[in-house]
């Protein structure tokens, strides 16, 4: 019953309402994290146990919300597929949306594929006032979410989850999910993994939990899509400062945009400063080059010769390039080491400076190349066999 | 609060429900009543407690979904009216059923119900909602029903009770206050009823027997009245023998005295003066007929408190016609209803007692089995009065009290001035079960002599 896949969910249903869960369970996303797909559960009928399958007309639908997933039920009937449907809103007992607000239900088209998913944003929209309002139990966070609103970078991509009272110690929770508006459309395409399936919006969410009204424990918290989470160097792209004490969150929130804005751009200026430290290369070295990553620009082959002593410098460029230095690896193409690999050197410092230009760059390492070249070649014939 | 709904009516909901091949939904029309329980214990005065009883004695199934109410929920005020009627005034509620879901009132039920309670006017509403469980392999199938009272904030839940729905065999089968609301029932009731009831609705048979229950209550009034003053009677006659009895004590002591005095003059005289012979002898007559003994037993003497009827009846027990005194070890009288045939009616108590004087009767009374011997024979305290105190009913007790005086003892004798004079109440004749030969009136005196 749980972990159904979309495809069983909905050979099961009956055929009258596939069209709808199809819409929900293939396109489904609401919310800001629309990383996953909405998930369809509990699969039950409403017909009596001798009508024959397939028949189920009720389910329970996960959304997720505010880094909460809410678990709510879909009631439809098997045998009126015209009817709209109803809904049990799990836990969340006290929320009763008013039926004018929800337009999709109102006017109920069961032949529309898309009106179950339209209905079920627009109820997440109220439910999402519902919550705004539970705030008002607390005034800080109140005040915390009446400022995140003004600022229209932020206020338009909340969402607020007001958790429930802990009824020992009287404690109320809430938290903020905030869209952080941070563009990543300039993020070179190879970096953005490609996955099986499709990766979605290019989103970064950050999570701020309060764990008490008066804002003493809080622990924020940032998500980001997977594609971005690689483009940016995995969990070291993730490090956001802590929510200082007695700091509120339009304070807070746009330093860790800034933060993450800067690490885009640095991301997509090292693609730049690497495709133009190739080129130089390319240039300077000419014939020399073997081959070089043309996409995202992280390798460098050259083939060069030294007083009829030929070898390879592998070029490796680092992410943050210009920042990190590049790792250079000289390799005989005579000489193999015990374990059969060709004799090979790594050079991770010699005379570098980030502030180059990839010409000077290009140039500099030449002139290091000339000079390290003897060296490399007594250790190739020292240490290395033909 | 509290709730109830008659089986039939629940099985009717669920007969309707479970036939249907959808969500199924209704009204529930009953009666809402106020229940107060006055409690009173040591601690407190008194304790009252409210309770709002529920009752459902009907519903009105809908013919489809959204009969009354549009997709958003709204109620439509004319449909609600076809589909109720005139039964408007009796909705206290409304049911859902649907098969597979939670126990939890849904978005829309929730909307509608706010609106029935403003519609029908009816506060506390409440909903039922049934759920059709069954378990993936179709091997087990539950049907749940819980009751809301969704206009609450707090316990919304209320626990509907089904009368004689469990073990009756530990509980009371209880009649339920469901109004039968039967025409057919109702007409039938009203051609016949006349035969069973009068006009005050309550059945003939329960009046009659309450007027023979009415009759004994005033008999046994009568009785008790009864009882009291031949217990009052009794009292001054036991004074009475009291007194005697010491009066007689002390004439023994004198004529005792006397006889000394007599023989030590006659000693004293051993060739005394005849006249001396005489003057005793004449000076006490009664001392000569001391010493005649009837061939009867003695009567034994009264003691100074008269004895209880249990020990009259274990005196009574071992009454044995003519033989040696008989001890208290005997049969107890088989007790036997007022009024019975075989029961002896009281005859004169006398009869034994006035065979026992045989001074001036020269009958030997006691040897024949009629005359019941009324005393143990130890000289204890049997007596007459006893006897008589047994609930021997005798108007006449009165006029017996002279006569008691008689029959106590040989020695009194000669105060038996009117030697036929028998008393008239036997106790004998009820442990006996005498046949009711002699009439109360005291006829037994001419039975008696024999």
């Amino acid at each position: 019953m749980n972990n159904m896949s979309p495809e069983v969910a909905l050979h099961r249903i009956s055929p009258e309402l596939r069209p709808l869960l199809s819409s929900v369970v293939r396109n489904g996303r609401v919310g800001l994290d629309s990383t996953n797909c909405l998930r369809v559960t509990d699969l039950k009928t409403g017909c009596t146990s001798l009508t024959p399958g397939p028949c189920c007309d009720r389910f329970k639908l996960h959304i997720p919300y505010a880094g909460e997933t809410l678990k709510w039920d879909i009631i439809f009937n098997a045998q009126y597929p015209e009817l709209p449907p109803d809904f049990i809103f799990g836990e969340d007992a006290e929320f009763l949306p008013e039926p004018s607000e929800l337009p999709h239900l109102v006017q109920w088209d069961a032949g529309d594929p898309e009106c179950l998913l339209q209905l079920v944003k627009e109820l997440i929209q109220q439910y999402h006032h519902y919550q705004c309002l539970r705030l008002r139990e607390s005034s800080r966070l109140l005040f915390e979410y009446d400022s995140l609103l003004e600022d229209p970078n932020y206020g338009h991509n909340m969402e607020i989850y007001a958790g429930r009272k802990n009824s020992w110690t009287g404690e109320f929770s809430a938290r903020f999910l905030l869209k952080l508006p941070v563009d990543f459309s300039n993020i070179p395409v190879y970096l953005l993994k490609d996955t099986a399936l499709d990766p979605g919006e290019d989103v970064a969410l950050l999570s701020v939990s309060f764990e008490d009204a008066e804002a003493t424990q809080v622990f924020p918290k940032l998500y980001l899509s997977p594609s971005i989470e690689h483009a940016l160097g995995d969990s070291s792209a993730l490090h956001i400062p802590a929510f200082p004490s007695g700091g509120c969150l339009i304070d807070y929130v746009p330093q860790v945009c800034q933060l993450l804005n800067n690490k885009v751009q640095y991301v997509i200026q090292g693609y730049h400063k690497r495709r133009e430290y190739i080129a130089a290369f390319l240039s300077h070295f000419g014939m020399g080059v073997v081959e070089y990553d043309a996409v995202g620009f992280t390798k460098l082959t050259l083939l060069l010769m030294w007083k009829d002593f030929c070898f390879l410098v592998h070029v490796d460029l680092p992410l943050y390039f210009p920042r990190d230095q590049p790792t250079l690896t000289f390799q005989s193409v005579y000489h193999f080491t015990n374990s059969g690999q060709l004799y090979s050197q790594v050079q991770k410092s010699y005379p570098y400076s980030p502030r180059w230009d990839g010409n000077e760059m290009a140039k500099r390492a030449k002139a290091y190349f000339k000079s390290f070249i003897p060296q490399f070649q007594e250790g190739a014939f020292a240490n290395g066999k033909l | 609060m509290a709730a109830s709904i008659s089986g039939y009516t629940f099985s009717s909901v669920c007969y309707h429900s479970a036939n249907t091949n959808a969500d199924h939904e209704g009204f529930l029309l009953g009666d809402v009543r106020q229940e107060e329980t006055v409690s009173i214990s040591d601690t407190q005065i008194s304790t009252a407690e409210l309770l709002q009883v529920v009752e459902i004695h009907n519903h009105d199934p809908c013919a489809q979904l959204f009969s009354f109410y549009d997709y958003a929920g709204k109620l439509n005020e004319e449909n609600l009216n076809t589909i109720l009627k005139d039964r408007r005034k009796n909705v206290i509620g409304w049911y859902r059923f649907r098969r597979n879901t939670q126990q939890q009132m849904s978005f829309r039920e929730q909307i509608i119900h706010k609106q029935l309670t403003e519609l029908l006017g009816v506060p506390d509403l409440v909903f039922l909602l049934f759920s059709f469980i069954s378990t993936a392999n179709s091997s087990t199938h539950a049907l749940e029903y819980v009751l809301f009272r969704p206009s609450r904030r707090f316990n919304q839940r209320i626990t509907l009770s089904i009368p004689n729905l469990g073990n009756t065999s530990q509980q009371e089968y209880k009649v339920s206050s469901v109004p039968n609301t039967s025409l057919n029932y109702t007409q039938v009731i009203k051609e016949h009823g006349a035969e069973f009831f009068d006009k005050d609705g309550v059945m003939k048979d329960i009046r009659t027997i309450f007027q023979v229950y009415s009759a004994l209550q005033d008999k046994v009034q009568a009785v008790c009245g009864e009882v009291e003053q031949s217990e009052r009677v009794k009292e001054n006659i036991q004074e009475d023998v009291n007194k005697l009895k010491q009066q007689i004590a002390l004439r023994k002591r004198k004529t005792a005295e006397e006889e000394r005095k007599l023989r030590e003059a006659q000693n004293a005289e051993s060739h005394p003066t005849p006249e001396e012979n005489t003057e005793p002898s004449e000076a006490s007559p009664l001392s000569r007929i001391t010493f005649h003994t009837p061939s009867a037993p003695e009567r034994p003497s009264t003691s100074p408190n008269p004895s209880s009827y249990t020990d009259l009846l274990s005196q009574d027990d071992s009454l044995l016609p003519s033989s040696s005194p008989p001890t208290s070890a005997a049969l107890l009288p088989r007790p036997q209803a007022v009024g019975s045939p075989g029961h002896p009616t009281p005859g004169p108590l006398g009869m034994g007692l006035g065979l026992g004087l045989g001074l001036g009767a020269s009958s030997n009374p006691v040897a024949a089995p009629s005359t019941p011997y009324l005393g143990n024979g130890d000289g204890s305290s049997s007596d007459s009065l006893d006897r008589q105190a047994a609930g021997q009913e005798d108007d006449e007790e009165d006029e017996d009290d002279d006569k008691e005086e008689d029959e106590d003892s040989s020695e009194y004798e000669n105060l038996v001035s009117e030697a036929g004079h028998l008393p008239m109440v036997s106790a004998s004749v009820l442990a006996q079960g005498r046949p009711a030969a002699l009439s109360p009136d005291g006829d037994a005196r001419g039975s008696q002599t024999t």
